[in-house]
């Protein structure tokens, strides 16, 4: 399944860029996130408690960053386990200068195996897209909250 | 007190019975496996894997064992006989320690090579959906979930998804021993090939290819679908230790193959085990098969030593069922310009998935045996390639390789009278088998029984109105709308016997026992599980013997019961099973007569059975009652001479050949321009199934082949995506047609009796699904027909349509 997007913030591309990539700031963003970690240089682990339909359950896995280009772009490499099955995935995101906000535009793949795949492939498209839509969202409303 | 008056009981045989299944079915108080408490009963559930290929690295089952109310866990390594099944399982040990052998790869019905297949895989997994683990826990909620905690780790293997690449090898090779994952490299059958050495001689058809003035080309699909029966699978197994002794309760169309192979597999004696098919909610040909959940849940009864329970759920069954189909065709025909075809090719390969299941290998033979469909081609070759796949295995779904067969040949037919500028009846009509022919041997070397295959179409262009109907679409067209008009013919193997064609024996069993009272209990080895078989093997006996359908009970189902059998596939079950049943009844009167004969001083050969009462001809009032006969025949004073005591016969009927019913189906559809959404408009059907006895029954048959049919063409399809997952796991993601789908079916027959059983019986359980399927993408090609379109690979998806009519491509 493929995924592309974008979401325009009203804060500057420094202090989205920090915040994209601040642990503290993602466990509030992430929607379900229950517990994110440092356990290397760029790597967390992550527990999410998703609530939609098929996808319903408690995943745990890594988020790995990767190709940094300060300020303009970095690979984030995703993978998660629960009882409905696994995810995998893969995206690239890009931030740049919009007026007086930023913009940023995401690309990329998830696969899935499991009862994921077999009950939800038809879901899955929409619910990540909502999921995301809630992770701008928090960060959005953070980045409103504290001053760059 | 014989001569008071007595009803006149109507004839049976042929007339339209309701089913006397029904009431309890519809009522819920049919029992079904489901059904079946035992006390002690432990609760199955099977961890299966997520991945489509993959070695096991790890199986943690420590969580799982853990958890309150699990009694054991069982990995593929527990139970098969394989090193590292070591591991104890609480106090009891493995299957290995416990029994003195472990379970063997799981045994299959057709003669050719196979890998070694375990109920649970103990190293290697194939397909998504294939068992890792078992859990046995007290209630089905806890087994559920300590599934969920028990944790695999695969080390991943490229997935084999298609076919045509997998034949070469490619992405990588699921089996070893099968280089190219080839699970039958080539086999040819047709004009030219020696059945006997397999040797090819091309002359013939070569030869019929140079002749051609017109050569049709075209790589057709017949793609995979899941069988759905509306009761998923479900076994109970009861080792009753004292008397060493198995029951087995399964949701399966042959309870008798159950039984010898479930003793094979355990290492029991076939006196040891007694299999019940209770209740079977439909089958379709997926429950044939003996699948692993079988085995294992009679091994974990006999290693528990309690009873065993489990049912599949809904999304379990579309990934751990048989697929049906899945088949490629490069279909090539050579014929002259006035449409006579001189020769067909027909190269299929064959996506059987991870294994070979019971009769896998043998499912698309059938395809190459009738390749000739309803026509005269004096050359056919077919070429058959069978490959694995990491998809779940195929095998018999109803029609079994017939469909797929007609499927390619009708749109063939098609294809032929579109580019000669021909009616499509006249095609079919210039190149029938003519009437006189028959019995006649086709290249392939099926031998039709008999056929009258003008009478059919005749019969169903009156039907349909064909003239008027072509009309009608070009008045529509006219409008702006896209309809089209589509017509097949078929010709299908029915009656599956004889033995020379069946591994498991091609006869059936029956046996009729009048009892003290005159009532009359029956056996069928058949094992009907919506064919009605309690209907209308009831109205035979009733016209047999002359009593009311009420005085009738037909057991099945139950090897403890019905003493032989082979049970219900191939559309067997009347043809075969109907006569077994009438060998044995016939038996049981002769014997009556003889009884009613010393007892009325009369010629048992001037006896009539007729309205509960056996008379001489033509003088109805002096007879005896079929009770009081009954009576005398168990209570013998004096006993006639050379007579033993009762009335019990038992019948074998081995048929001498199949039975090839066939027919004629039309449809109208029509075509969305602005959404490419298709809906059939008017579907006519005509089938000749030989001799009826109950036309309700026949016609009930006939609706439930032609949605299954029209399903497949225009809504079902299981797809797998390019890592191998199943991506239509649910009812959500594979669309079943609904009744809301479907016009009017307006059916009708012809009567064409077959010489190979007394009955004259054909066969009808699959026809629905073998002219309905081309019949619909014909109509909707000839509906597109102005976009230049010449085949449409299925399901009829609006996504598909649209983009043909949008001018965007073919998806």
């Amino acid at each position: 399944m493929e995924l592309a997007g974008e979401h325009r913030f009203r804060a500057p591309r420094q202090a989205v860029w920090k915040a994209l990539l601040d642990p503290e700031a993602l466990r509030e963003a992430i929607p379900g996130c229950e517990q994110l970690e440092r356990i290397g240089e760029d790597a967390y682990s992550v527990t999410l408690k998703v609530g939609i339909a098929a996808i319903k359950g408690t995943y745990t896995g890594t988020v790995r960053i990767a190709d940094q280009q300060p300020e303009t772009s970095y690979r984030m490499l995703v993978t998660g386990e629960g009882k409905p099955g696994s995810v995998e995935g893969e995206a690239e995101l890009q931030l740049s200068e919009d007026g007086d906000g930023t913009l940023v535009r995401y690309r990329g793949e998830v696969r899935a195996r499991g009862a994921i795949a077999r009950l939800g492939s038809r879901l899955l498209t929409g619910a990540a897209k909502l999921l995301i839509g809630q992770f701008f969202k928090g960060m959005e409303s953070q980045l409103q909250r504290r001053p760059a | 007190m014989t001569t008071m008056e007595r009803p006149v009981l109507p004839k049976l045989i042929g007339a339209r019975v309701k089913r006397r299944e029904d009431p309890r079915l519809i009522r819920g108080r049919a029992t079904y496996v489901d059904d079946i408490k035992l006390p002690g009963m432990l609760h199955l559930a099977f961890k299966r894997s997520d991945v489509a290929h993959g070695r096991i690295k790890r199986i943690d089952t420590s969580a799982a064992e853990a958890m309150p109310g699990v009694v054991a866990v069982f990995t593929g390594k527990d139970l098969m006989a394989l090193p590292g099944a070591t591991r104890p399982v609480g106090a009891r040990g493995t299957y290995a320690a416990k029994i003195g052998a472990g379970l063997p790869p799981m045994p299959i019905g057709t003669p050719f090579p196979s890998p070694d297949h375990y109920a649970i895989a103990p190293e290697v997994v194939r397909y998504v959906g294939e068992p890792v683990a078992v859990v046995a826990a007290e209630d089905r909620y806890v087994a559920r979930d300590a599934v969920d905690a028990i944790v695999v780790e695969y080390e991943e293997l490229p997935a084999v998804v298609d076919p045509e690449l997998a034949m070469q090898g490619q992405p990588t090779v699921i089996h070893e021993g099968f280089p190219n994952n080839l699970a039958l490299p080539y086999v040819p059958m047709g004009t030219g090939v020696d059945p006997a050495t397999g040797q090819v001689d091309n002359s013939a058809i070569d030869r019929a290819f140079a002749e051609a003035e017109v050569v049709i080309s075209q790589r057709m699909v017949n793609h995979r679908v899941a069988p759905n029966a509306m009761e998923p699978r479900g076994v109970v197994a009861h080792w009753d230790a004292g008397k060493e002794f198995l029951t087995i309760w399964s949701a399966t169309q042959n309870p008798h193959i159950l039984k010898s192979m479930v003793a094979a597999v355990l290492g029991l004696g076939e006196h040891q085990v007694r299999a019940i098919a209770p209740e079977v909610g439909g089958g379709f040909g997926c429950k044939i098969n003996i699948y692993g959940e079988e085995y294992v849940a009679a091994a974990l009864s006999r290693i528990l030593e309690r009873p065993v329970k489990w049912i599949e759920d809904r999304s379990e069954a579309f990934m751990a069922t048989i697929h049906g189909r899945d088949l490629i065709c490069y279909l090539d025909i050579a014929a002259r310009r006035d449409g006579r075809i001189l020769g067909v090719k027909m190269k299929l390969i064959a996506d059987i998935g991870a294994y070979n299941m019971l009769l896998t290998a043998a499912i698309p033979t059938l395809t190459m045996l009738m390749a000739s469909g309803t026509y005269d081609i004096p050359a056919i070759r077919c070429e058959l390639t069978e490959v694995f796949t990491n998809k779940t295995p195929t095998d018999a779904y109803r029609g079994a390789g017939r469909p797929e067969a007609t499927y390619f040949l009708e749109r063939g037919m098609d294809m032929l009278a579109r580019e000669l500028g021909l009616d499509p009846a006249e095609v079919r009509r210039r190149n029938f088998i003519p009437k006189e022919k028959f019995p006649y041997t086709t290249q392939t070397g099926a031998v039709y029984d008999s056929g009258d295959y003008e009478k059919a179409l005749d019969r169903v262009l009156q039907l349909a109105k064909w003239d008027e109907l072509i009309a009608e679409r070009d008045r529509l067209r006219a409008e702006g709308r896209l309809v089209g008009v589509g017509l097949a013919f078929y010709v299908e193997v029915c009656g599956l016997g004889p033995s020379s064609s069946l591994p498991t024996g091609g006869w059936e069993h029956a046996s009729v026992t009048v009892e003290r009272d005159g009532r009359i209990r029956a056996t069928t080895g058949a094992s009907p599980h919506g064919q009605g078989n309690e209907t209308t093997f009831a109205q035979m006996l009733a016209d047999l013997f002359g009593v009311p359908i009420e005085h009738i009970t037909i057991e099945h189902g139950d090897t403890g019961v019905v003493r032989q059998g082979i049970g219900t596939f191939g559309s067997r079950s009347q043809a075969v099973g109907g006569t077994a049943l009438m060998m044995a009844g016939e038996k049981v009167r002769k014997k009556m007569a003889k009884f009613a004969a010393a007892l009325m001083d009369a010629n048992e050969e001037d006896l009539v059975f007729e309205n509960g009462m056996i008379y001489v001809k033509g003088s109805p009032s002096t007879g005896k009652s079929f009770a009081e006969v009954a009576r005398y025949a168990y209570v013998p004073v004096p006993l006639p001479p050379g007579l033993e005591p009762g009335l019990s016969e038992e019948a074998f009927f081995e048929p001498p050949n199949n039975t090839y019913p066939f027919g004629a189906h039309i449809c109208m559809l029509e075509i969305d321009r602005e959404t490419g959404e298709p809906r059939l408009l008017k579907f006519f059907a005509v089938d000749d199934c030989g001799n009826v006895i109950n036309p309700l029954i026949v016609e009930g048959q006939v609706h439930g082949g032609l949605a299954q049919g029209i399903g497949q063409a225009m809504f079902e399809e299981v797809v797998y995506g390019p890592d191998g997952q199943l991506l239509t796991g649910s009812f959500m993601d594979y669309a079943l047609p609904r009744a809301t789908d479907f016009p009017w079916f307006e059916l009708d027959r012809t009567v064409t009796p077959t010489p190979v059983n007394p009955l004259g019986a054909k066969g009808v359980g699959e026809a629905g699904t073998l002219g309905s399927t081309p019949a619909v993408v014909n109509a909707a090609v000839d509906a597109l027909s102005e976009f230049g379109v010449k085949h449409i690979d299925m399901p009829l998806r609006p996504e598909k349509l649209w983009r043909i009519i949008h001018g965007r491509g073919q998806a």
